[in-house]
């Protein structure tokens, strides 16, 4: 079943490709339809899965290379299981969003489902060079959709994302062969890794593969100073791209710190954690700062994303450092909640400032106002998204972060304190954020915008019923994390 | 040693493959040279089928045990078998392009045996294990090759690049026969097992000015920094599939040729090689991806990204002798870097042929115009910039690999940014074919030729990519090598 999960999507994209170039709208129904299936495989994955037992269920492996050790091997845990109902969530949306959008929409539909997979199948690898394969599969595609797709300028944002990305995998690659020639006998096996912590005696190489893998995860999520691709790939590309980049795309790394970095090497990470805590407190204030100054929506909600999964690298450092098991199993959670709750919350602002230009052809915060009396539909959702995101009680920004600090508290007081700085300037963000677009009045020569068609209100009304689930019944979804954090936990 | 000359050397069952093929060149000479009309189609489907027959004769080879043949001038082993089975397929992907390429020229007819010829040169160099044979099957597998480059002889740029060819070609391969009297004169003979056995007494400073001269006439054919000159500009004056053939025959003889000389006539590391030979790997691929940034020219932009593939394989040759897993790597990229790099010529020889044009604007917005072509040829730059699913990642994961066995981490890290660095022009390519709209309305010149041609290596691309294993156990097969 996890292997249909994995190659639902892609097979879709290819029986895409094979219908008449005539029919974009035939396109549309089948790239939904597959999706949806994939949603549908995602939940029975999930209604099979056993909270209490372990991390390799659903497993499937299969011989793949075998002269050199890797094979195809997957299996999930409760934090896969989270990112790949994620996944499937947020593909399904993207196809009901772009539905009546026809530019070459083979290709679109392709890549995106082809994205799909990559995802899917990264989520539940269990190989290291099996995970190394579905990053990149992630990778290309979105080099594609930002450089066909994208905006003014999508050449140049979208060569920054593959080179950047690029620079990052390959350094990751190299990390994860010398863990593989570190083995003995050699294996990519990651389970096995874990076991063997094979890297744990010896200090140099163990640093050196830390660093690598930092980088490689570090680029995707991102961390300051391996930023500087974000901003322009989410302004650039298209409105389903971005969602797609941020709700799914930064999780590769954060899932990656947690489910490699972290549990091959935790001594190592425990050795560089007031490193990683400081990149993080670093990242968290300077992405909400930067947010801050934006004047344009959609860099304002790309440069939150970095505050945003600056938590996830928060947990995973609090959860190395400190020596008691409550408190790493709280951080753990507060970053698996953070990832699946900014997916769920950034994508949706990012459909949301999707709509908005779509009608009124531009981004710029001073541009609107008012919309509360004009789109009330969309003013209520916009909102909700937003105060998600600022962390309201009741939305799942604040399970994530309220868990992350907790456990920050364990470590010392300031950094908490720091992280609520962090978490006062992001809330400073989204107050101004709405303040400028739904309140006040529209600057006299604003066309008036129609409101939201049903296509529209379904796909971020998704994303934020959701969100609001997870915030009053946080159990739904920790329940499934809490397994396999807990085993996270006893390094 | 056996006797000279006596019957018992005599095996000529052991080169089936190189009678066929030379035999097949012998009797199209006259048949090129007179044929008319349709009759020019018949050198191209006679050599077809002799390759065809030929690798079924390889093909065996490769379970069989090493042995010699010819009183040990020529060897009979896996690893021979391998780098002809290479050599051949490489050879029958061009002869596909070239058909359509020429259909009707007429170079139609002549086209063929020179590559007969310059594959059967190739062969046999991966099969010497005597010093002149060896110099002989370099010029063998470089003289056709320089008259391929001529096949359009009123091209200005075609006879500048000739003449450059063969006078850096004759140069390096005269100072490389030089340097192969020495090794002769410090061991008294010509059999690179022997060699072998005598040189561990001999001045160490004599062996490494022999082996330093010997592979300046490898590094030629391999388009190693610094003896790679001639490269470019002979890929972009050639008509794009003999460029392709050009950046792959030869390089695969080559390699197989240096291969063979350093495991069985210097053994045990004499005179230092793998780490002469990893850092000329590390100049190779930096310099060879630094220059294809600037490049506005496809085929020279290709060419400097084969200079830099040569480095990245280098990096496995450094490591031989060091660990097992060497020989197989760099076996599996050369399957793998066929596929990649004639899909991409064949792509290009279809622009060329419609627009007249390599340069970079040739393909603007070529997505649009010919989806598929585009869509290979955007495969193969995948491929050699080493996103997987692609053959070329694949190969690239084990030639890395090799690499931190046997102890040059450094070089590793080194070929790592080199593929970050090379991803840049790549990626160019592909947005000038996809992110631009496209100018001209021209798709790309029709072929039955160029379609096969491509959809085989297309799609060598992606099952080898995939799985690694089908390639990865021939080439496993293949590293055993009579030592």
């Amino acid at each position: 079943m996890l292997t249909v999960a994995i190659f639902l999507p892609l097979l879709t994209g290819l029986g895409v490709l094979a219908l008449p170039r005539s029919r974009p709208d035939l396109v549309r129904w089948t790239a939904l339809a597959g999706s949806t299936l994939t949603l549908i495989a995602a939940i029975i994955l999930w209604i099979g899965f056993d909270p209490s037992g372990g991390n390799l269920q659903w497993r499937m492996t299969a011989a793949w290379i075998p002269a050199i050790g890797a094979s195809y091997d997957v299996a999930i845990g409760g934090l896969s299981l989270a990112l790949i109902l994620l996944t499937a969530v947020l593909l399904t949306v993207v196809m009901l969003y772009v539905f009546g959008e026809h530019d070459r929409a083979h290709a679109h539909a392709f890549l995106f489902l082809l994205l799909g997979t990559g995802l899917i199948g990264l989520f539940a690898a269990q190989d290291l060079l099996l995970f190394y394969l579905f990053f990149e599969v992630g990778l290309v595609p979105m080099y594609f959709i930002i450089g066909i797709w994208g905006g003014e300028q999508r050449r140049y944002a979208a060569l920054k994302f593959f080179l950047y990305t690029r620079a990052g995998s390959l350094a990751m690659l190299l990390g994860f062969l010398a863990l593989y020639l570190a083995m003995e006998p050699h294996t990519f096996s990651l389970p096995e890794i874990i076991t063997a912590k094979p890297l744990a005696h010896a200090p140099l190489a163990s640093a050196l593969v830390f660093f690598a893998l930092l980088i490689g995860f570090g680029v995707k999520l991102p961390i300051v100073p391996l930023h500087n691709w974000l901003p322009d790939a989410h302004v650039e590309a298209p409105t389903e791209g971005s969602v797609v980049l941020a709700g799914l795309q930064l999780k590769m790394g954060g899932y990656g710190l947690v489910a490699i970095l972290l549990s091959a090497l935790p001594q190592t990470v425990a050795r560089f954690g007031w490193l990683l805590v400081i990149i993080a407190l670093v990242s968290l204030v300077y992405g909400a700062l930067a947010a801050l100054a934006q004047s344009d929506m959609k860099r304002l909600v790309a440069y939150t994303s970095i505050n945003h999964m600056a938590y996830v690298l928060l947990g995973v450092a609090v959860a190395a450092m400190t020596g008691n098991l409550a408190a790493r199993q709280l951080a753990l959670n507060g970053a698996a909640v953070q990832m699946v709750s900014h997916g769920l919350l950034t994508g949706g602002m990012f459909l949301m400032v999707g709509m908005l230009q779509h009608r009124a052809g531009t981004r710029e915060i001073d541009r609107f106002g008012g919309l509360i009396g004009q789109m009330p539909a969309f003013s209520g959702l916009f909102g909700l998204l937003a105060f998600g995101s600022l962390g309201l009680p009741g939305l799942s920004g604040f399970i994530a972060e309220f868990q992350v600090i907790g456990a920050a508290l364990q470590l010392s007081v300031w950094v908490a304190a720091v992280t609520v700085l962090g978490l006062i300037i992001a809330t400073a963000v989204y107050l101004r954020l709405m303040a400028g677009v739904l309140m006040g009045s529209a600057p006299p020569d604003a066309a008036a915008l129609p409101a939201l068609s049903p296509r529209e209100a379904w796909s971020a009304g998704a994303l934020a019923g959701l969100s609001i689930l997870i915030g009053i019944l946080p159990a739904v979804l920790i329940a499934a994390i809490d397994g396999t954090t807990r085993i996270l936990a006893q390094f | 040693m056996p006797e000279a000359g006596s019957m018992s050397c005599m095996d000529l069952w052991a080169v089936g493959p190189e009678m066929v093929l030379a035999g097949l060149a012998l009797v199209l000479v006259p048949i090129a040279g007179w044929a008319r009309g349709p009759w020019r189609r018949l050198p191209s489907v006679a050599a077809f089928v002799g390759l065809v027959i030929a690798m079924g004769l390889t093909a065996p080879m490769l379970t069989a045990a090493p042995r010699e043949a010819f009183c040990g001038t020529y060897a009979v082993d896996p690893f021979r078998a391998f780098y002809q089975l290479v050599i051949e397929a490489g050879t029958i992907i061009t002869l596909l392009a070239l058909a359509s390429h020429f259909r009707g020229a007429e170079q139609e007819a002549q086209a063929p045996v020179a590559l007969l010829m310059a594959s059967v040169g190739g062969m046999g160099l991966a099969a010497a294990t005597d010093l002149g044979l060896i110099v002989l099957f370099l010029q063998m597998v470089s003289f056709p090759s320089y008259l391929l480059v001529l096949l359009v002889r009123s091209d200005r740029p075609a006879q500048e690049a000739t003449l450059k060819y063969f006078l850096y070609g004759a140069a390096a391969l005269a100072v490389m026969a030089y340097g192969l009297t020495f090794l002769f004169g410090l061991t008294g003979s010509l059999n690179l097992r022997v060699i072998g056995a005598n040189l561990a007494g001999a001045d160490a400073a004599w062996v490494a000015f022999a082996f330093g001269l010997v592979l300046i006439g490898y590094g030629f054919e391999m388009t190693l920094v610094p003896f790679h000159v001639w490269a470019p500009d002979v890929f972009q004056g050639a008509t794009a599939p003999v460029s392709g053939f050009v950046s792959v025959v030869p390089k695969v003889a080559a390699f197989a040729g240096l291969l063979r000389l350093l495991l069985e006539a210097l053994p045990d590391s004499l005179v230092a090689w793998p780490v002469v030979l990893a850092i000329v790997a590390a100049v190779t691929m930096s310099f060879g991806n630094l220059v294809a940034l600037r490049q506005t020219s496809l085929k020279r932009l290709l060419a400097y990204s084969s200079i830099a593939q040569a480095g990245y394989m280098l990096m496995a040759i450094a490591v031989a002798e060091r660990t097992p897993d060497a020989l197989p790597a760099i076996s599996y990229y050369f399957v793998a870097y066929l596929c990649m790099n004639l899909a991409a010529f064949a792509v290009l020889a279809q622009v060329e042929r419609m627009l007249g044009s390599d340069e970079l604007d040739a393909v603007r917005g070529l997505g649009r115009r010919a989806p598929w072509p585009a869509a290979a040829l955007a495969l193969a730059l995948l491929s050699l910039a080493g996103i997987p699913p692609l053959a070329g990642f694949a190969g690239k994961v084990f030639l890395l690999m090799a690499a931190i066995e046997g102890g040059f981490v450094w070089l590793a890290v080194i070929a790592a940014l080199n593929m970050t660095v090379a991803l840049y022009y790549y990626a160019v390519v592909i947005a000038e074919m996809y992110f631009r709209e496209p100018e001209r309305t021209e798709a790309v010149a029709p072929g039955a030729g160029y379609a096969w041609a491509t959809c085989l290596c297309a799609a060598g691309t992606i099952v080898f990519g995939i799985a690694p294993k089908l390639a990865l156990s021939l080439a496993q097969l293949g590293s055993v090598m009579l030592r």
